[in-house]
C-alpha cells in the first residue's frame, strides 16, 4: 500500500553563504530576529506592523542596504531562541532588546554593534507613599518578577547601601503589576523601560511615580555573527548615523534639503560628499535613505518610547552628549 | 371452566407527588440534610457571583469602538477582541490573500463532511486520498510561491486558522505513521518491533513542551551551516511525530479489541498480511477506536497553544503580543485568555458532540 509513502516537502532555504552583506542583497530582505512583544521596542499591531525602537535598527538596515526600509522579515523569538537563531543564520540581525554583556560578547560567537538604549533596574512607588528617592526605602517590601537579572541588581544595591527589604516574587509581569497595584508591597523593581509600561497599565497611573534611581547597568543592542566584519561594520554605523543624525540635526523632515545645501558634516553624512558609503560597500545615499525613511535617533526614539507614544519615557541617558545622556557617534568622516 | 380472561388495568398519570417542578427539586436538590446544606449553599455561591459576572461581562462591558479609549466603562473591553480579531484569527497573513486561509479551511471542512455524506463504497477511495493529500494542497495554497501565486512566508501565518490547520495536518499525517507503529509493534519481526517500540515509547514518553524546545533550539544545531529548516515545519514533524506515538497506542487497544477469531477467519479463506490487516481487521480497529482517535484530535488541538513557548504566533500567542502593544496597555488580559478559552471550548465541546454522535453511527451492537 502506499500508506507509507507520505513524501515530506522539506523546504530548505539556503540562508547564507560566505558573507551576510551579499546574502542580503541577494534576497532583497533583511532578517530581523524581534521580541514577542514589547511595548515601544519591537510590537505588533492590529494589522500586524511591526513597529518599535528595536524594528526601527532592522528597518534602518534595509534603508541603508536595499534603499527600501519596508524589506524586513520580522522573525518573533523568545529569549532562549535568539541567540541560536542569530548562530545557525536564520536570522541576520538580533534587535531584540538584547543586554550588551562581557559573557555574551565574548563566549556565544556574536558581536554587538552599539547601544540603541541605556536601560537599567529602576523603582516605581506609590505616590501617597511620598518617597522621593530609593534611599528612603528602607525595610519596604519588593514587588519583584522571579528569574529577572532586576533580582540581583536590587539585592546588590540594597546590601551596598546597608538596607533592607523583603522580596515578593511573582512570575509574570501582569502578576507583579497586580500585585503593586492591590498593595502587597510598597514598591516595584524592573528595568526602567518597562516600569513606564508596568505604569500605564496600572487603574490610575498618575497615583504611581518612578524614582530617578537607576541601580543597574542594561544596555540594549543589536547583534550580530562574529566573523563577518562588513556586515558587523554596517550595522554598527547604521546605528551610528542615526544618532549622529540627531547630532547634526538631520531630520526626516529636512534630510533632502540638507543633502543638497547642508553643512559639510551634513552633506558628508548624507552622501552627497565624500565617499563613506563606498567604504561600507553599500550606495552613496545609505545614511540619507535610513534619515529619510525611518528618522534620526531622537525622531525613532519619541515616536516608539518617549512623547509621541502612551510610554511616554524621558530621554534621560539616551538623550545626545550635549544635552546630559550619553548617546554619541564616532565621527563620521 | 372458563379461564379468565387477562384485562390490563387502563394507565393511571403518576402521583402528583412526583411530577412536576417541585417534586423534582424535593427529590433532585432537598432529598436529605445534606443534600439541602449543598444546594442552598451553591444558590449562595451563584448568587454572589453570577450578577457580578454577567454585569461585568456584558452589561457594563464595553461593545463599540477601535482603540482602547473607548473602553470607558467598568466591565470587560471587547474592544480589545474586535480590534485584534483579525491578527487573533488569521495572525498576519497579508489583507489581500486571507481567501486563501479560508480556502484551506473550507478543504478540511469539506474533505470531513466528504467522509460523512458519501455513500460508504466510495469513502475508501475517495475520502482517504484526500484526507492524505489535505495537508499538502493547504500548504502549497498557503505559501503559494510553487503555484504562481504570491509567496506568503510561514512567519506570517497565525492565529485562530493556524491552531486548526496545523492541527489538522498533524493528525493526519500522524494517522498512517501510527497505523505502522502500532503494526510494528506487535509484528514478529525483531527490528520492526524494537524501531516501533522505541519510537512510540521515546515519543509518548516525552512532554510535548519539551519536544517543541528540541524542534526550535536543539535542532537547527544538527543541521549544516547554510541550511535551515522552517520553523513551522519543524513544529510540523515534532508535533507529528507525537501524534502519531499517541496514535498508535490508539490502535494498539484498537487491535486487542478484535477477537482471535477473525485473524482465523480471514486466514482460514486464504488472504495474505496485508489484505486480512487492511480489509478484515482495519475497518473494525477504526470502528472500535473513533471515541479515542477523536478524543487525541481534542487533545493535539489544545496541544497547539503550547507553540507559543517558541514564539509561533498562534492565538494565545498573538493574545499575549496584543497586551504588550503600547496602544492596549490597560490590562486586557482577562478579556484576552477568556476569550481563547471561549472559543477553544466551543471547538473541543463540538467535537466531543460529533465523537458521540459518530459512535452511535457506528455502534452495530455486537461490543465484546
Amino acid at each position: 500500500m502506499t500508506l507509507a509513502a507520505v513524501g515530506l516537502v522539506v523546504a530548505a532555504q539556503s540562508s547564507f553563504a560566505g558573507s551576510t552583506l551579499d546574502a542580503v542583497k541577494k534576497k532583497g530582505s533583511v532578517s530581523c530576529g524581534v521580541s514577542t512583544g514589547l511595548a515601544g521596542f519591537s510590537q505588533k499591531d492590529e494589522k500586524g506592523n511591526w513597529s518599535g525602537l528595536d524594528v526601527d535598527v532592522c528597518r534602518s538596515v534595509a534603508a541603508a542596504v536595499l534603499g527600501d526600509a519596508s524589506k524586513v522579515q520580522f522573525k518573533p523569538l523568545t529569549a532562549k531562541e535568539r541567540f541560536l537563531a542569530l548562530q545557525s543564520g536564520e536570522i541576520d540581525i538580533l534587535s531584540r532588546n538584547t543586554t550588551w554583556t562581557h559573557t555574551r560578547d565574548t563566549s556565544l560567537g556574536l558581536n554587538f554593534a552599539g547601544v540603541i538604549y541605556y536601560d537599567g533596574a529602576g523603582f516605581m512607588v506609590s505616590k501617597k507613599l511620598g518617597v522621593k528617592s530609593a534611599t528612603e526605602l528602607d525595610g519596604a517590601n519588593a514587588c519583584i518578577q522571579a528569574g529577572t537579572s532586576t533580582e540581583l541588581a536590587i539585592a546588590d544595591y540594597f546590601r551596598e547601601n546597608k538596607m533592607s527589604y523583603k522580596a515578593i516574587t511573582f512570575d509574570t509581569s501582569d502578576q507583579t503589576r497586580a500585585g503593586f497595584e492591590s498593595g502587597r508591597c510598597d514598591f516595584l523593581v524592573s528595568d526602567q523601560s518597562q516600569l513606564y509600561a508596568l505604569r500605564i497599565g496600572l487603574k490610575d497611573p498618575s497615583a504611581a511615580i518612578v524614582l530617578p534611581e537607576v541601580i543597574s547597568k542594561e544596555p540594549l543592542g543589536p547583534v550580530v555573527r562574529q566573523n563577518d566584519d562588513e556586515w558587523f561594520n554596517v550595522v554598527k554605523w547604521v546605528v551610528n548615523a542615526s544618532i549622529e543624525g540627531e547630532f547634526q540635526g538631520v531630520t526626516s523632515a529636512n534630510a533632502k534639503e540638507l543633502q543638497a545645501n547642508g553643512k559639510p558634516g551634513q552633506k558628508r553624512l548624507l552622501g552627497s560628499e565624500g565617499d563613506l558609503g563606498e567604504k561600507l560597500g553599500l550606495p552613496a545615499d545609505w545614511a540619507y535613505q535610513v534619515i529619510k525613511q525611518v528618522g534620526n535617533y531622537s525622531e525613532s526614539f519619541e515616536r516608539n518610547v518617549g512623547q509621541g507614544s502612551p510610554l511616554k519615557i524621558a530621554r534621560g541617558l539616551n538623550a545626545q552628549w550635549n544635552k546630559g545622556g550619553i548617546m554619541y557617534s564616532p565621527a563620521m568622516r | 371452566m372458563k379461564a379468565k380472561e387477562f384485562k390490563p388495568l387502563p394507565a393511571q398519570p403518576a402521583p402528583v407527588s412526583t411530577i412536576g417542578v417541585i417534586p423534582w427539586l424535593r427529590n433532585n436538590l432537598l432529598s436529605s440534610p445534606f443534600n439541602i446544606t449543598v444546594t442552598v449553599i451553591i444558590v449562595a455561591a451563584l448568587l454572589a457571583i453570577v450578577p457580578d459576572m454577567l454585569d461585568w461581562l456584558i452589561f457594563s462591558a464595553n461593545w463599540s469602538g477601535e482603540t482602547q479609549a473607548a473602553c470607558v466603562k467598568d466591565g470587560a473591553c471587547w474592544v480589545f477582541i474586535s480590534a485584534w480579531s483579525q491578527q487573533i484569527f488569521y495572525g498576519s497573513y497579508p489583507d489581500g490573500e486571507i481567501w486563501r486561509v479560508n480556502l484551506s479551511l473550507l478543504l478540511l471542512a469539506g474533505v470531513i463532511a466528504s467522509s460523512f455524506a458519501l455513500p460508504a463504497r466510495l469513502r475508501n477511495k475517495v475520502s482517504v486520498p484526500a484526507y492524505l493529500c489535505l495537508p499538502f494542497v493547504c500548504l502549497l495554497i498557503l505559501d503559494g510561491s510553487y503555484i504562481g501565486l504570491k509567496e506568503v512566508t510561514t512567519d506570517l501565518w497565525g492565529g485562530f486558522s493556524l491552531n486548526v490547520l496545523i492541527a489538522a495536518a498533524s493528525i493526519i499525517i500522524a494517522f498512517p505513521f501510527g497505523f505502522l507503529w502500532a503494526l510494528g509493534r506487535q509484528s514478529d519481526m525483531p527490528f520492526a518491533r524494537s524501531v516501533s517500540v522505541t519510537c512510540i515509547e521515546f515519543f509518548r514518553g516525552t512532554p510535548i513542551l519539551a519536544l517543541f524546545f528540541m524542534g526550535s533550539v536543539m535542532l537547527p544545531l544538527f543541521f549544516p551551516a547554510n541550511v535551515s529548516v522552517d520553523k513551522l515545519l519543524r513544529v510540523w514533524i515534532i508535533l507529528v511525530l507525537f501524534m502519531s506515538a499517541y496514535m498508535a497506542e490508539v490502535f494498539r487497544s484498537g487491535f486487542a479489541a478484535i477477537p482471535k477469531g477473525q485473524y482465523e477467519a480471514a486466514d482460514s479463506i486464504g488472504l495474505g498480511y496485508w489484505q486480512k490487516t487492511l480489509l478484515i481487521i482495519f475497518p473494525q480497529v477504526i470502528k472500535v477506536s473513533m471515541p479515542n482517535i477523536l478524543a487525541t484530535f481534542v487533545m493535539v488541538f489544545k496541544n497547539t497553544v503550547f507553540l507559543l513557548v517558541i514564539a509561533v504566533p498562534e492565538m494565545l500567542q498573538v493574545i499575549m503580543a496584543a497586551l504588550s502593544n503600547s496602544n492596549w496597555l490597560g490590562g486586557h488580559a482577562i478579556e484576552g485568555y477568556l476569550f481563547v478559552g471561549f472559543i477553544f471550548w466551543i471547538c473541543c465541546f463540538s467535537m466531543s458532540l460529533l465523537a458521540t454522535s459518530i459512535e452511535k453511527k457506528l455502534d452495530t451492537s455486537h461490543k465484546n
